[in-house]
């Protein structure tokens, strides 16, 4: 009688347990759609800027809103740099109670500082600069791939992703000490962005740096990269504590990613880089770049030598030389020292992926542009763009620093799949997707036995692929929300065989049990999912239609699922989510419009006459408060409505859509904007932030 | 979430019969004829691939999978239903083999067709066998003995998963909650 008692209920449990598990799953996949897709956007934006800086004449205002993040570094010696960032006038007044540092740093003034922000002080602009400072030196002397070993029976510990997640960085030093020389520690790339103690994260691991520089080792990640930075929050956490001295510590900081090594090899057997490989690694190739060149991954170099000027290009130049330049469209850049000769075929490299697809995104955008610059009274005068003009010089030089910056953007973005063959990354927009038998040959070519790497959350922390050749770490917590993920770190002895140590940051969701804390992930990635379904409002409903020519307002499942898959192309399990979102369905027929309706988001209180521009908004949310910060030159978070007016033309030509002066008029004065002139960033996306009725539930 | 459960016909309310000995014959793939909807197949598929751990687009789960993917989909199977519908594979081949969809279908039927799934009646029933007052709560105590001990047995952690908030001041568990939890889970 038991044992028939004790099958039934543990048949049950099994299956609570599946079921609690598919959730889970399903949930994450929403959380890693969604991260991606907005990776994938802002690669765009930037590909888009790309091709504006190479295709507008220099006075366009477009072009000069953008044109700074292109732009070479406006003095050219380190010495100047130096001046500028030198530290010695800001003062230290009495009313400043955070930790005082000296120089050179000690472990007591490491220890400090982890204390100070434990307690959550703020290290003073001053302190802050000098500490950047003395890091910036010393990264300068690093090569490219740190060599280290773990001989002498060192344990040596190797840490994730930890994007400004203070918490988790002290659980590791709690749980497994403080740098030393007798504990050392590989942190792999992606510091910063997200988390909202980044930098308070940077000042710490740079603080071990100089006291310990053999035995603490940084990779560069992908977020340590000024212009990402601009997107996923890095930039305005500084400029948030920093108001004064913000934009200067930035600056200082872009240098230091710069410098910030690329690999670290142990033994000659364990290789550590942020993101993985490509078919076309290799690491002596990476040693030799000058890695300072590469200040974004995102923005293809351009090339170091100026080529000669064909007989083709001379009657241009002259042209161009000798007449007013607004209004005139450039054919082709070579007048221009900061960009180098670019020709049409440049924007293939420019988009980083697929020559073919980009020319074909080429063409349009072009005709797009074409009639929009006519439209908007940019161009007096202008001529068709010169087809390829191939120079066969500036070909060459551009070749080897793209080959180069390749090499750098493959080991920052890849991802492993299982499938054999190496192809472009499209999910993230950078670096490729590589196979086992890609593992196999690069680690055989060089000799080495295991590839670590980070770059992508995992459920306990880590995992294995690629038949345990390639082992993927994750040191940041509850990174999609509280409760669904825990971190990780690895101790290798000798042996160089992975141990790994596995925590969750939050008190909170220790104390929740699974099935709540899958209920709560699972909450917060349904909301997040209703907002996108929502910004695309517009889409769906043309997409249902389609399947619904009567008009009856029902549509089958079938179709409810491939028409919102198309439209959101996120990949997701739509069939398995339904219940979660539609609640009626009446002989597997789907009323979208309620379901639509159902949604239950809530817009902003402002009254907006145009609604489509509101739709704009939402969708392109991110790329909006990434245009802004690029606009916003001096980092002072405030922006005119002139050049506000600017962001929405730029944002405009990107999405390929009209966007009426009207319509942005209306928008500015909803928000009082004329009564100063001005208009706080920050403000603006709060208010237009979309909110979740059922949040406050 | 609740999962589309596969539509029965009434079964008679009995406890479960012994768990099926080496005598009953294999099982045939060929011999099940496929009776879920397309809307319900597709609806599979998307859990099936929900589980592929193995590739983008292999579309395949490993063979200690498929008690779990049969359990998200609203079925019960016991571990040994599971290996009989799997053809008695190897303990090593259970973390090897994969499994297309395609196999896994006719094995998800035969499965969904078997009798003796166990309704809310039943489990209570099962429990309460445990309760040794007549009260309507048993031991937790005793209770995790007997899961981690008898059957197909669980875990420590499993069961402290399963009874997790269950227990009260005490450590008694009210049963009739606690399956009204578990079944709704």
């Amino acid at each position: 009688m038991s044992i028939r008692a004790a099958l039934l209920i543990q048949r049950w449990y099994r299956q609570y347990a599946a079921r609690l598990e598919m959730r889970r799953r399903c949930t994450w996949k929403i959380f890693q759609s969604i991260e991606y897709a907005g990776e994938q956007d802002q690669i765009k934006l930037y590909t888009f800027f790309g091709f504006l800086m190479d295709h507008f004449t220099p006075a366009s205002s477009e072009r000069n809103l953008i044109s700074h993040i292109f732009r070479k570094n406006e003095f050219c010696h380190d010495t100047e740099w130096e001046r500028y960032f030198c530290y010695k006038s800001i003062e230290v007044t009495d009313s400043y109670t955070g930790p005082h540092l000296t120089f050179p740093m000690t472990f007591c003034g490491v220890s400090k500082l982890v204390e100070a922000f434990k307690h959550k002080q703020q290290l003073h602009a001053r302190y802050v600069l000098q500490l950047l400072g003395e890091t910036w030196r010393l990264l300068r002397i690093f090569p490219n791939i740190s060599q280290i070993s773990a001989y002498h029976n060192k344990q040596i510990t190797i840490c994730g992703d930890l994007h400004g997640q203070l918490e988790d960085l002290l659980l590791i030093f709690y749980k497994n000490g403080l740098p030393s020389s007798e504990k050392p520690y590989v942190f792999n790339g992606d510091f910063v962005d997200r988390g909202k103690n980044s930098l308070e994260i940077l000042l710490i691991l740079f603080g071990f740096l100089l006291v310990y520089p053999n035995d603490v080792h940084l990779n560069r990640g992908n977020h340590e990269d000024h212009i990402v930075n601009l997107r996923y929050g890095f930039t305005k956490e500084v400029l948030g504590k920093y108001r004064v001295h913000g934009k200067k510590i930035l600056k200082l900081l872009q240098k230091i990613f710069s410098w910030l090594p690329l690999a670290t090899v142990i033994d000659n057997k364990v290789l550590i880089v942020h993101g993985g490989i490509s078919d076309k690694t290799d690491l002596d190739a990476i040693a030799r770049v000058d890695r300072h060149k590469y200040g974004s991954a995102l923005t293809p170099p351009k090339p170091t030598k100026h080529a000669v000027n064909g007989s083709k290009t001379q009657t241009i130049n002259n042209r161009e030389a000798c007449g007013p330049v607004e209004g005139r469209r450039r054919v082709c850049s070579l007048t221009y020292c900061s960009s180098g000769p670019a020709h049409r075929h440049d924007l293939p490299r420019r988009s980083l992926h697929n020559a073919h697809i980009s020319s074909q995104l080429n063409w349009s955008l072009e005709k797009e542009l074409k009639k929009r610059r006519r439209l908007a009274g940019f161009d007096q005068s202008y001529r068709e763009l010169r087809t390829s003009d191939s120079d066969p010089e500036s070909g060459e030089t551009t070749e080897t620093d793209v080959g180069e910056w390749k090499q750098i953007v493959d080991v920052l973005w890849s991802d492993p799949m299982a499938q054999n063959g190496c192809i472009p990354n499209e999910v993230r927009g950078g670096g490729c997707y590589w196979g086992p038998d890609v593992t196999e040959e690069v680690l055989g070519r060089h000799n080495l036995q295991l590839l670590i790497r980070s770059h992508e959350c995992k459920q306990d922390g880590y995992e294995f692929c690629h038949n345990r050749r390639v082992l993927t770490i994750f040191s940041a917590s509850n990174y999609y929300e509280v409760g669904s993920n825990r971190g990780a770190y690895i101790r290798m002895g000798p042996d160089l065989v992975p141990h790994f140590i596995q925590y969750q940051a939050s008190r909170t969701c220790r104390e929740l049990t699974l099935r709540q804390s899958v209920g709560w992930t699972e909450r917060s990635a349904l909301r997040a999912l209703r907002e996108q379904l929502f910004v695309h409002k517009s889409d769906l409903i043309s997409a249902f239609q389609e399947f619904d020519p009567n008009n009856k307002g029902m549509i089958s499942l079938r179709h409810w699922a491939s028409a919102t898959e198309r439209v959101l192309n996120l990949g997701l399990p739509w069939r398995l989510l339904r219940p979660q979102h539609v609640s009626s369905t009446q002989c597997g027929m789907v009323d979208y419009q309620q379901w639509i309706r159902e949604l239950s988001i809530t817009e902003p209180k402002q009254e907006i006459s145009d609604n489509s521009i509101l739709e704009t908004m939402y969708k392109n949310h991110s790329n909006l408060e990434t245009i802004f910060r690029i606009i916003d030159t001096d980092h002072s978070g405030l922006i005119s409505f002139e050049e506000f007016r600017q962001t929405w033309k730029l944002l405009s030509s990107h999405l390929q859509t009209e966007i009426s002066d009207k319509a942005i008029a209306d928008l500015a004065q909803s928000i009082d904007f004329n009564k100063d002139g001005v208009i706080d960033i920050n403000e603006f996306m709060e208010a237009f932030r979309l909110v979740d009725i059922s949040a406050h539930t | 979430m609740a999962p589309k459960k596969v539509e029965l016909k009434k079964e008679a309310v009995k406890m479960s019969p012994e768990p099926e000995t080496a005598k009953e014959p294999d099982f045939d793939p060929q011999s099940i004829k496929i009776e879920f909807s397309t809307d319900q197949i597709e609806e599979f598929k998307e859990a099936f691939q929900l589980f592929d751990r193995t590739a983008e687009n292999q579309k395949k789960i490993l063979f200690s999978q498929c008690g779990d993917v049969m359990r998200a989909l609203g079925q019960n199977p016991t571990n040994a239903e599971v290996l009989r519908v799997l053809g008695r594979p190897r303990p090593e081949d259970m973390d090897s083999k994969l499994v297309d969809f395609e196999t896994f279908l006719p094995m998800l039927q035969h499965v969904a067709q078997s009798r003796d799934k166990g309704t809310y009646e039943d489990f209570v029933e099962g429990l309460r066998v445990f309760d040794k007052e007549g009260n309507g709560s048993v031991m937790g105590a005793e209770l995790r003995h007997v899961l981690v001990t008898l059957g197909e047995r669980m875990t420590e952690g499993e069961v402290d998963n399963l009874l997790a908030g269950q227990e009260d001041a005490n450590g008694c568990i009210n049963y009739e909650a606690f399956v009204k939890h578990i079944m709704a889970g």
